[in-house]
């Protein structure tokens, strides 16, 4: 075979020439991508917005539906065709009632929201803690899938996939592929007490996401929480404070854990969306390592007066 | 006919062993409290189809089985007609009979040779004779080579296993391809793979061992067809001992014979049903394979009434004494580790529910139905653990998988009874604890102050619960002071779930590790004093 090594000459030129139109190529979009940015910076200013169910008669569903309205309609996050992925909160096989788990309610009204949107097709995915089969089954997420049509994706193996994350303190760790694998994310976490990282809200809810050895991620579980949430980065979060567990987190196990507040939060602000949750717990924001560590990192602001804040009570 | 339809049967049950997917059609059930999740197919059938393993419960524990009525009637069966079970039920008589059936090894004169009765065809007795008394002195080795526990446990051990794990791997060997269709061939393949071989790759102890002692025993019926049923069944043994008195006769007719011996060259049983020997009624399975083979006719089988007492069980007295003797020093044998008597081995965890180890040993069969169902995959066949006498009984792993709190499947598909039924509410309640955990803090992260850590706290199940934290300033391993939260188990809450084991961060050996001291089942085997 005939086999030419390139010559350092040859090859300073070809880099030359590679990078001179590198160079070119970004003079020539510059401004583009500066106008395009000003303009969704001026009408996109990110929101926060809590539902109250006050009325004794309220249903979640309803409260759901009127917290992505305030927010501008599903629309505005699900286009038509999109593949969309829920991911709840479903690590526990404990009935719905013991707030270990996300509310199935809740579950299946942002299922129909995305599927009037249009979406192609709505997957509910998960990395559980304990067996996932009965997971699906007592947490109630199964009976939602089956009775919306939604896909619900069984951890396997073979859908771990190591990723590079890019963060400060995760390099290459596996990844739950579906989350990647699609148009639009939704988190959808639960609201509960845990007792290395204070609370469980939406952040924490990508370690749910990840394979490999998850329980070493405690080892510094603040950090790993925000590299994890600005590499998931879902098009909006919509925490379930329905009820919340208030002890003997994140597993709970009795009622007496439970309180019923009937909230939902929704923004497309991780941050701020977490910080709203947090002051449900009398927490400040910022003595949340990860609500504080992922504002210092720029993924979002617990000042909620920088964004479009509403409240919507039915 | 009738062969292939248990056979199938019994595959189909035994993959219906595991968590029922008809939570998948149906969720209500899985989200009332008050009903717990129970298989949707009687998996035990075939076991209480089994008479020896009914026999031998009965002697050594004392106790009538529910649902062993199907064993009494296969009795009466036997007495009238003949070992027809090993001819037309038994699951594992039919895969020998497919084997030596299809490509017989030995040809013509070689296979008549092999087929002539042999005195080696007493050694079930000998067996028969070890497990029954045996049982009497408590000890219940039955299920070592009873052929419904042998073919289920080979079978959901191992070969499923096998397979299951073989064709993953290829699946995930397509996944990791860049080619978009295999990627979904890969992950449609599991939808259909998983089901029938288990979620994830299912691992047991000893397993390899299981396979190849089942694939031996396959392989002996190229030496002489059905091997196992002629030597080794201690069950066709013992319906051996009623045939005699069966209804359903080989009548020979000696003078049609041409001596062409086509019966004995088809005889799967080695059971003389060449006219001019005397028939043993007592080793014929039932498989009318003379009767087909014979172009004379000079072999019928018949109904004889009234009931004429044909040749007696050929046992030999060497089989009987020596069954005895073996069955008498086995349980005193197996009973001098002190296990039962002085102390259990610490890592001895048996499932939820299991009665206690004396009581345990009397009715367990080591058939691999709750490790097959366990969803975690925790329990194995314990291969030292439980001593000679408790070899291949279940036993949990924890850092294999773990006993989920509110799971009770295990106990209530044991066909026996050696795991109690249990339901969820009474597991949790109660509670039935299977043993305790404890913090090994050398190696404990917090502990040898290397570093943050809660998973064991974070993942207990019980309310309130079993692993506290407490924040205490330690010293790290270059002498810094720093303060961390330390994990404490305490004891009185401590179910010994082992959740906290499996999924510690410290590999290797975790520095949380749960033993069986405390488990419910034991007086002596406790912490506390107080309960």
């Amino acid at each position: 075979m005939n086999y030419h090594p390139i010559t350092r000459r040859q090859s300073i030129k070809k880099l030359l020439k590679i990078s001179g139109g590198l160079a070119l190529t970004g003079v020539v979009t510059w401004p583009l991508q500066k106008t395009i940015s000003a303009w969704a910076g001026s009408t996109n200013k990110k929101f926060i917005i809590e539902g109250i169910g006050q009325n004794h008669q309220y249903s979640v569903k309803a409260l759901a539906r009127k917290v992505f309205e305030a927010a501008g309609g599903i629309q505005k996050f699900v286009s038509k065709q999109d593949v969309v992925v829920i991911k709840p909160n479903i690590s526990w096989a404990r009935l719905p009632d013991l707030a270990a788990t996300t509310n199935p309610e809740v579950l299946e009204a942002v299922v129909e929201l995305c599927q009037e949107a249009g979406a192609k097709k709505v997957r509910i995915a998960d990395h559980t803690i304990h067996d996932a089969r009965r997971c699906f089954a007592i947490t109630g997420a199964g009976m939602v899938a089956k009775k919306t049509g939604a896909d619900l994706v069984y951890p396997r193996s073979s859908l771990m996939r190591n990723m590079k994350l890019r963060g400060h303190r995760l390099d290459v760790w596996p990844v739950f592929l579906p989350l990647v694998e699609a148009d639009k994310v939704i988190n959808l976490p639960v609201a509960k007490v845990h007792s290395l990282s204070g609370l469980t809200l939406g952040m924490k809810n990508w370690i749910g996401a990840v394979g490999g050895r998850r329980s070493a991620l405690h080892q510094d579980i603040h950090l790993t929480i925000v590299d994890l949430a600005q590499f998931f980065n879902p098009t909006v979060t919509l925490i379930d404070a329905t009820r919340i567990m208030v002890a003997n987190g994140p597993s709970g196990g009795s009622r007496s854990d439970v309180v019923v507040l009937n909230r939902l939060i929704l923004s497309d602000d991780p941050v701020a969306a977490d910080a709203k949750a947090a002051g449900l717990f009398n927490f400040r924001p910022r003595d949340i390592g990860f609500i504080g560590l992922g504002e210092k990192w720029g993924l979002g602001t617990t000042e909620f007066q920088k964004l479009r804040e509403n409240k919507v009570i039915i | 006919m009738s062969q292939t339809f248990f056979l199938i049967l019994f595959i189909f049950l035994l993959i219906e062993s595991r968590l029922p997917q008809d939570i998948y059609l149906d969720y209500s059930i899985a989200l009332n409290v008050e009903q717990d999740m129970e298989l949707d197919y009687p998996v035990t059938y075939f076991f209480q189809l089994d008479p020896l393993i009914w026999v031998t419960s009965l002697i050594s524990g004392h106790q009538w089985i529910k649902g062993f009525g199907w064993a009494f009637g296969i009795v009466v069966l036997t007495f009238f007609f003949g070992k027809i079970f090993c001819g037309f039920i038994c699951p594992l008589g039919t895969l020998h009979h497919m084997v030596s059936y299809i490509r017989p090894a030995l040809k013509k004169q070689n296979m008549i040779h092999a087929n002539q009765k042999h005195a080696s065809q007493r050694f079930k007795y000998f067996l028969l004779i070890l497990f029954l008394m045996a049982a009497l002195l408590g000890l219940n080795l039955t299920g070592l080579l009873d052929p419904m526990a042998f073919f289920f446990r080979s079978l959901s051990l191992a070969v499923f296993p096998g397979i299951g794990t073989g064709i993953k791997e290829l699946l995930n060997l397509a996944a990791q391809s860049d080619i978009k269709i295999l990627n979904y061939i890969s992950y449609g393949g599991e939808v259909f793979v998983s089901p029938v071989f288990g979620y994830g790759y299912k691992a047991f102890k000893s397993a390899w061992f299981i396979g190849i002692l089942f694939l031996f025993i396959l392989f002996l019926n190229r030496i002489r067809p059905r091997f196992w049923c002629r030597t080794l069944c201690p069950l066709g043994a013992l319906l051996g001992v009623f045939a005699r008195f069966s209804i359903l006769r080989l009548e020979k007719h000696s003078e049609k014979c041409t001596d062409c011996n086509l019966c004995l060259q088809s005889c799967q049983g080695a059971a003389s049903p060449v006219p001019g020997q005397e028939w043993e009624a007592s080793e014929c399975i039932f498989c009318f394979n003379c009767f087909n083979a014979c172009p004379e006719n000079a072999i019928v089988f018949k109904l004889g009434w009234p009931p004429e007492v044909s040749k007696k069980p050929d046992m030999g007295r060497r089989a009987v004494l020596g069954g005895l003797l073996a069955g008498l020093s086995f349980p005193l044998l197996g009973r001098l580790d002190g296990r039962l008597h002085k102390v259990s081995d610490a890592r001895l965890i048996r499932p939820p529910g299991s009665l206690p180890e004396k009581d345990f040993l009397k009715l367990c069969q080591r058939c691999g139905l709750c490790m097959k169902v366990c969803p975690t995959n925790a329990i194995n066949p314990a291969l030292t653990e439980a001593g000679m006498a408790g070899f291949w009984t279940p036993n949990l792993i924890m850092i294999q998988g773990y006993c989920e709190y509110t799971c009770t499947l295990c106990s209530g598909v044991c066909p026996t009874g050696a795991i109690r039924k249990l339901s969820g509410k009474e597991k949790i309640e109660t509670p039935v604890r299977i043993g305790s955990a404890h913090i090994d803090r050398g190696r404990c992260l917090p502990w040898s102050g290397n570093g943050s850590c809660i998973v064991c706290e974070e993942l207990c199940p019980t309310s309130p619960k079993a692993i506290r934290l407490r924040q205490e300033t330690i010293r790290s391993p270059d002498g810094k002071e720093v303060s961390v939260k330390l994990p404490y188990v305490d004891l009185e809450s401590c179910v010994g779930c082992g959740i906290c084991e499996y999924k510690c961060p410290v590999k290797g050996n975790p520095a949380i590790r749960v033993i069986s001291a405390g488990e419910s089942r034991s007086v002596r085997n406790q912490i506390l004093l107080k309960l």
